[in-house]
């Protein structure tokens, strides 16, 4: 192959050849990054919440205007349920203290042992006097549910003496115990210190992300409680309906809380979809702002190659002339910008692979992301080898068709 | 000359459409992408106070238990716990001082044929008002008597007494926030300062605007919950009375001094205060005392996001991309130019008359590029924009960000044009005419 005379051609003109180079690693660099971070994101936003049918699921919230004293507000709530269970569509209803992903919620910090003066985990609080195992259809993997007798009312007012009684997500289970084995006899305690309270683990559920749904274990340490909570005049009640329901439930839902009580309510209907839209939105405008610069990135560097490899067709148009009229094919013509190409993008290959892990090195010191798997750097490898050629050919063409009689005729 | 020589540039423009289009083209996108990323950072990091960034401050203790606490550990709360911050409010310290919290009550319309509906608002003294200069459209704030009485009287939003009453001044009516009686003594004109300085700790830094303000000591008599972020380190007993008698920390507070330069003495009050306290028992952990000027605070707080940062940087390499993109075409475009340079040569142009004839030639590229660069940028903005309501609010192009995007592109263009100029430039008329 003609290696020998093509390295020298470029070595008399170099310029050309680095601009093309450089525009290839810093495309390589920023578009494995670009990619990576895309798809990070969308891998947490994919992350399953732990309820099982997510589309049928919508939430509650009513609040009463006029100030109720405690047995009362238990009172509405009960009626509240029942009056959406009423609702025909809807397969099972429970009061919740909050929902996952709507970044609202209380979390609190939980210890194994008793001499630990800092908590070791931090867990979202779940609080329902109904089965959120059947209303959400989270999975239980070891031991039971609550059973009637364990529900307590809490007026959040009087005290904050919980139950013991706790059901909790496996994430959480294997970070506070990563020996494994049962979850159900674990010490656990709620708070740190010595005034710590003991917590008896009778149930763990696959999954349920926190109402922030925050990446890494966290998101996933949620702990629930039988308990029925009152005492700040809100009821939130969490729906799941036949499927393809929901929209006509919710209507009717609030209709149904509006007339099981003759005071005046404010009532907010959310799906547990749009909680989760809103909670992805930033990572979702992140990745298309990405995803449109590693577009327009492709782009550049495409014009960037044709522009270079023209100018060099109209500069030798005169050579190829020659070599031509010599007894050159068109192919061998072809073939000579093809390779030359090649060799201009293999070394921007070359050093936009380093450029890549260093720019990440930057992100992930600088921004806290993620390492940039190898595959990534291969792939990008890929691309801009075949942009290269993609790019060259058209005016590697056009090279070749020029036929040797007018290329040498004219001065 | 000057002048020829822009009309020449403009004429060389025509010579070879497809070149020229795609070289303002690849550099109004480079422009486009760092501009509008750029628009963001800086209006997300903007300071809406900055006349008094010397002068206004955020006290910070850390009144966390000593258990489980190693000496120098960095302070994570961002506000402060009712005792505090009624301490600080009594100081006297500084021209104007407010605690504030955020509240959502319930407003019940006269207006039979207005549903009642929740709506966010602040807690807070009176000199929160000339504090953060809110503009007003009726009436004023209330009064220092009412701060102590903790009367109930309210400033409304102009968005809320357009809702509730219209366009007639509501001045002096009452109204029902809670369940309760508000007398309002004020509207306040469209306030919406990007970031949302005042409530950052609480209730974010971008978002929609505050509904309406009471007095602080008449939300703490009605007991009013609070609508922001709690952090409780330590034991709390339940009900409303067990959270002011914590140390739980949910309040911001805000001083402002009379000029600046008094910060020294702000600090050393804040630390004998804090002295004090310790002498009653509390602020173990002996950990320093901490002030905010505005600046500072946006900066501790991050305001601004690691997905916006990451953003610029990411637009900031693809407009050096651009760049040697743009290299590389006008490279293209000068060097078929070799022989039109030899004649002028050898006509007697020197070399900085042929240096000056190419800069402005790329200049004009870069103007161009520049304009649809803008126009790009601006719908980038309002696409961005559309993605979050967080980001809608500061997607917008004040004129600083106007002029820096011609800056940037001129620049831009000066700077792709250097190399293919001086390449330009090297061109020797004997060749050249020779060739001819």
């Amino acid at each position: 192959m003609e290696i020998r005379p093509i390295l020298s051609a470029l070595m008399r003109s170099k310029t050309g050849a680095i601009l093309v180079a450089v525009q290839v690693a810093l495309s390589l660099a920023i578009l494995a990054n670009a990619l990576h971070i895309v798809n990070v994101r969308q891998e947490v936003a994919a992350r399953p919440s732990g309820v099982a049918a997510e589309n049928d699921v919508f939430h509650l919230l009513s609040r009463n205007l006029r100030k109720l004293d405690n047995n009362e507000e238990v009172a509405l709530q009960k009626r509240l349920a029942a009056a959406v269970r009423a609702v025909p569509g809807v397969v099972s209803v429970a009061q919740v203290s909050q929902v996952p992903l709507s970044r609202s919620g209380s979390t609190s910090g939980l210890s194994t042992d008793r001499k630990q003066s800092k908590s070791s985990a931090n867990v979202a609080i779940y609080a329902s006097p109904d089965s959120l195992i059947k209303t959400w259809g989270l999975q239980l993997v070891e031991g039971r549910d609550f059973t009637p007798s364990e529900i307590v009312d809490i007026d959040q007012n009087v005290t904050d003496q919980f139950p013991p009684q706790v059901i909790v997500t496996r994430a959480l289970a294997d970070k506070l115990h990563p020996g494994g084995g049962s979850a159900l006899g674990m010490p656990l305690f709620m708070g740190a210190g010595e005034d710590a309270q003991q917590l008896q683990v009778i149930g763990v559920v696959e999954r349920l992300q926190t109402q922030g749904a925050e990446v890494g274990d966290r998101g996933e340490s949620s702990l629930i409680y039988p308990v029925r909570l009152s005492g700040d005049g809100d009821t939130l009640l969490t729906v799941r309906t036949e499927p393809g329901q929901r929209e006509r439930v919710m209507k009717e839902a609030e209709q149904a809380v509006r007339a099981a009580t003759p005071d005046k309510l404010i009532v907010r209907l959310r799906s547990l979809n749009d909680d989760r839209e809103k909670r992805y939105r930033a990572d979702r405008a992140l990745s298309w702002m990405l995803i449109t610069v590693s577009a327009l990135l492709l782009l550049v560097t495409a014009s960037g190659i044709v522009g270079i490899a023209s100018l060099w067709v109209t500069q030798r148009r005169k050579q190829i002339g020659v070599r031509r009229a010599l007894g050159a094919r068109r192919i061998d013509i072809l073939r000579y910008f093809l390779t030359e190409n090649f060799m201009i993008t293999s070394l921007g290959v070359a050093a936009g692979v380093l450029l890549a892990l260093a720019l990440n090195q930057l992100l992930v010191s600088q921004l806290e992301m993620a390492r940039l798997p190898l595959p990534y750097l291969l792939g990008g490898a890929l691309v801009f080898w075949l942009l290269g050629l993609g790019a060259v050919y058209g005016p590697a063409w056009r090279a070749a068709s020029i036929s040797p009689a007018t290329a040498t005729r004219s001065t | 000359m000057l002048r020829y020589y822009f009309m020449l540039g403009l004429r060389s423009l025509r010579r070879n459409p497809a070149l020229t289009a795609l070289m303002v083209l690849t550099l109004a996108i480079g422009v486009a992408a760092s501009v509008s990323t750029l628009t963001i950072l800086h209006v997300m990091s903007g300071n809406p106070l900055p006349h008094k960034n010397g002068r206004m401050f955020v006290p910070l203790l850390d009144n966390g238990p000593l258990a489980g606490y190693t000496p120098g550990e960095e302070l994570r709360d961002n506000q402060v716990s009712y005792r505090d911050a009624v301490n600080f409010q009594n100081s006297k310290m500084g021209e104007r001082r407010s605690v504030m919290y955020s509240i959502a009550g319930t407003i019940e319309p006269q207006n039979k044929n207005l549903d009642p509906f929740g709506l966010q608002g602040i807690a807070a003294y009176r000199d929160f008002f000339p504090m953060f200069e809110t503009p007003f459209l009726y009436g004023q704030p209330w009064s220092e008597a009412d701060d102590t009485a903790g009367a109930d009287v309210i400033v409304l939003s102009r968005k809320l007494a357009e809702k509730l009453y219209g366009n007639s001044n509501p001045v002096g009516q009452r109204m029902s926030l809670m369940g309760f009686q508000f007398q309002v003594t004020g509207v306040l004109d469209t306030w919406d300062p990007v970031p949302r300085i005042h409530n950052i700790a609480s209730g974010g830094a971008f978002g929609s605007e505050d509904g309406y303000f009471i007095p602080f000591t008449s939300a703490i008599r009605h007991q009013v919950t609070n609508d922001g972020h709690m952090s409780c380190s330590g034991d709390r007993e339940p009900g409303y009375q067990g959270t002011l008698d914590s140390e739980c920390t949910w309040l911001q507070f805000w001083f402002e001094m009379a000029s600046d330069g008094q910060r020294g003495e702000l600090q050393n009050y804040l630390d004998s205060y804090a002295q004090e306290q310790r002498k009653l028992g509390r602020l173990k952990r002996n950990a320093p005392n901490q002030l905010f000027s505005i600046s500072e605070w946006l900066q501790y707080l991050h305001v601004v996001g690691n997905d916006n940062k990451l953003s610029a940087w990411l637009a900031f390499g693809f407009l050096a991309l651009c760049l040697v993109n743009t290299i590389g075409l006008l490279l293209a475009k000068f060097s078929v130019r070799a022989s039109e340079v030899g004649i002028r040569r050898a006509l007697g142009a020197a070399r900085a008359d042929i240096f000056r004839q190419f800069l402005i030639e790329t200049t004009v590229i870069g103007l161009v590029g520049g304009v649809l660069g803008l126009l790009l940028a601006f719908g980038a903005l309002a696409l961005i924009g559309m993605q979050s309501k967080q980001l809608t609010v500061a997607a917008h192009m004040d004129w600083v960000m106007l002029t820096m995007t011609f800056v940037i592109s001129v620049a831009a263009a000066i700077l792709a044009g250097l190399l293919p100029t001086w390449r330009a430039c090297q061109v020797t008329p004997a060749i050249q005419l020779k060739s001819q």
